[in-house]
């Protein structure tokens, strides 16, 4: 086979990979400053594309004004979820947190299958069929789009976490809870912009995946999962981690997938996260964020 | 047990004993397997959850595993079905050492996210492993099996009743099996563990050998009941690994109570008859099991039999009225 069609699956897979960190990272987010495992993170990504659908297809928004305002609702969603639910959560209760964002997620996933049924939508804009062609390379727009938005949620976030002083205080909530308190840094302010900024990125992920895979209820449910493996992966809280292993695992599959059935790279990626447990149980990258 | 509880709960299973012969009426009958099954289930989980504090989402896999297992060895190698429910369960329960082993090492925050691949992971396995276990269509019409019984009798389970007994004698079992260990030597050490870690191994108690315990016998007894249910079912298919159990099994140990044996037995039984009566869609269904986990987390957390516990701890804690 000719080299650009092994190019052609890097490629793919590297938009997949970018659109996997999204996610992984605001789960790692939020597992490191709240400790706090997100069941309900991949419903957020649901209901992005989902509503990204609903916007671009019933509304007739553009992309960047359907991307801008599902960003922003799901950032306001996640300041909501901190407020009503997961503040009264803090300090002690990891399974309790887990088991009231897993109650969450069977609210939200089931009830959007009670109300829009599980059949795939497709998002379709005159520019759904545009390709960009570079030399035998050919992409298609919004997979590019995608690539972009990623990378430039990517650069945002490192320049929140980085050169920011509330991303200064996140950091130093994640790392030691206690003494951060005692140098007065709000940990409720942190841990709520956390989850903001969390979901936001699922959100984010939803609305720019939207116009290149089908939108339906059940696309949350699968993926946070895979988001799991990832940030177990990458070692847990660690955001720079989370990142490299997802797309790294977005290549995998892409690649494999051209040669083998996609269902053994699922097999793959759940076993490599259980033995890379036994070997080496921080993590690949081990953690960036003590927790 | 006092003698009086003893004895209540003895007429309380001949009770349950005694439904075939009082109704032929198929629908009790198969509410009653539901509430064997899933008492089984949840029991395992309370004892993982309740007792020991690990949150597990690995039950449904040892149950399919079991029902898997025992499918196989039935239709390809001729075993009866009590043989081949057993190596179900030892084989669960091999893979449930294996699982924790691995990740209890980390913390029991990684043992609740492998727990949870192990069980996305057996789906998998069961759809695409086609060549063992034939993909997404399963095993279907699975043989009506026999079992001997002492006397050279054979007893065909051709009868609703038939499976009736069968699965209510292994709650039986199994349910005592997890009383005895909960309110033995080994349950007091688990709640140890729970409740403080490092202050259960100051005292001599090592907390992985008591997890791995915990965790093998709930295995077990899940890959066991999964074993004689899918004969109950005459099918086994990747479904058996459906999300859906995992999360009635929670519902039920938080709505009874984690650590509370009969907070939970009592649950299962009022739970596995609840959908049908409520006769929503399933969607709607799952909707409201989730409103009222987010409910029990936020006022609620300890469950029917916490709430129970409290009480009675209020009371015995009032000063006596006698005393001047």
């Amino acid at each position: 086979m000719d080299p650009g069609f092994y190019l052609q699956l890097l490629l793919n897979g590297i938009v997949i990979g970018v659109i996997y960190a999204l996610v992984a990272m605001g789960l790692s987010l939020i597992f490191g400053v709240l400790e706090i495992v997100n069941f309900a993170h991949g419903e957020f990504y649901m209901l992005g594309a989902m509503l990204a659908y609903f916007l671009t297809m019933n509304v007739g928004l553009g992309y960047w004004a359907t991307v801008l305002v599902v960003t922003a609702v799901a950032v306001g969603v996640g300041y909501v979820l901190y407020e009503a639910l997961l503040a009264s959560l803090h300090g002690g209760g990891f399974e309790r947190s887990i088991l009231l964002t897993l109650g969450l997620s069977m609210v939200l996933q089931n009830g959007a299958v009670f109300l829009f049924t599980t059949t795939p939508k497709m998002v379709q804009t005159p520019q759904s069929y545009t390709n960009i062609v570079v030399g035998d390379l050919r992409v298609s727009l919004m997979r590019v789009l995608a690539l972009v938005l990623g990378l430039l949620a990517f650069g945002a976030l490192y320049l929140i976490l980085y050169r920011t002083r509330v991303g200064r205080a996140m950091r130093g909530v994640a790392q030691n809870r206690d003494a951060a308190l005692m140098v007065g840094i709000d940990p409720r302010a942190v841990s709520r912009l956390a989850v903001a900024i969390g979901i936001g990125l699922s959100g984010l992920a939803g609305a720019a995946l939207a116009p290149v895979y089908a939108v339906h209820p059940l696309m949350g449910f699968s993926f946070v999962f895979k988001a799991f493996a990832i940030i177990i992966i990458g070692g847990l809280g660690n955001i720079a981690g989370a990142a490299i292993a997802a797309v790294a695992l977005g290549v995998l599959e892409s690649v494999v997938g051209g040669f083998l059935p996609l269902v053994m790279v699922d097999a793959l990626v759940f076993s490599s996260m259980i033995a890379i447990l036994l070997l080496r149980p921080q993590g690949l990258f081990g953690r960036g964020v003590r927790v | 047990m006092t003698a009086l509880r003893g004895l209540l709960v003895a007429l309380g299973v001949a009770a349950l004993f005694a439904v075939p012969k009082l109704t032929g009426n198929e629908y009790v009958l198969a509410l009653g397997v539901s509430f064997a099954t899933f008492g089984v289930l949840s029991g395992g989980l309370n004892l993982v959850y309740g007792y020991t504090g690990l949150l597990s989402f690995a039950q449904v896999g040892f149950f399919g595993i079991g029902g898997y297992t025992a499918a196989l060895l039935v239709t390809e190698q001729g075993w009866s079905l009590l043989a081949g429910a057993a190596a179900g369960g030892v084989l669960a329960a091999l893979v449930g050492l294996v699982i924790g082993y691995s990740s209890l090492r980390l913390s029991r925050h990684a043992f609740a996210i492998v727990s949870l691949s192990f069980a996305l992971l057996c789906m998998i396995v069961a759809r695409d492993w086609v060549s063992l276990t034939r993909g997404a269509m399963g095993i279907p019409g699975l043989p009506i099996p026999s079992m001997k019984l002492p006397g050279g009798l054979r007893w065909r389970l051709s009868q609703p009743a038939d499976f009736y007994y069968l699965l209510l004698g292994f709650a039986v079992i199994a349910q005592a099996a997890i009383y005895l260990v909960v309110t033995s030597r080994l349950g007091r050490a688990m709640r140890a563990v729970k409740l403080n870690e490092p202050l259960a191994q100051s005292q001599g108690i090592n907390p992985l050998s008591y997890k791995l315990l915990a965790i093998a016998l709930s295995a077990l007894l899940a890959g066991m009941v999964g074993g004689f249910f899918v004969f109950y079912l005459t099918i086994v298919d990747p479904s058996i690994f459906d999300f859906y159990y995992t999360e009635t099994m929670l519902i039920m140990v938080i709505i009874g109570g984690p650590g509370s044996f009969w907070g939970v037995l009592g649950a299962s039984a009022v739970l596995a008859a609840l959908p049908d009566l409520l006769r929503f869609t399933t969607d709607l269904r799952m909707v409201l099991y989730g409103a009222v986990l987010i409910a029990a987390m936020l006022v609620f957390p300890g469950g029917v039999g916490g709430w129970l516990q409290r009480r009675r701890l209020k009371r015995w804690r009032r000063p006596s009225l006698a005393a001047p």
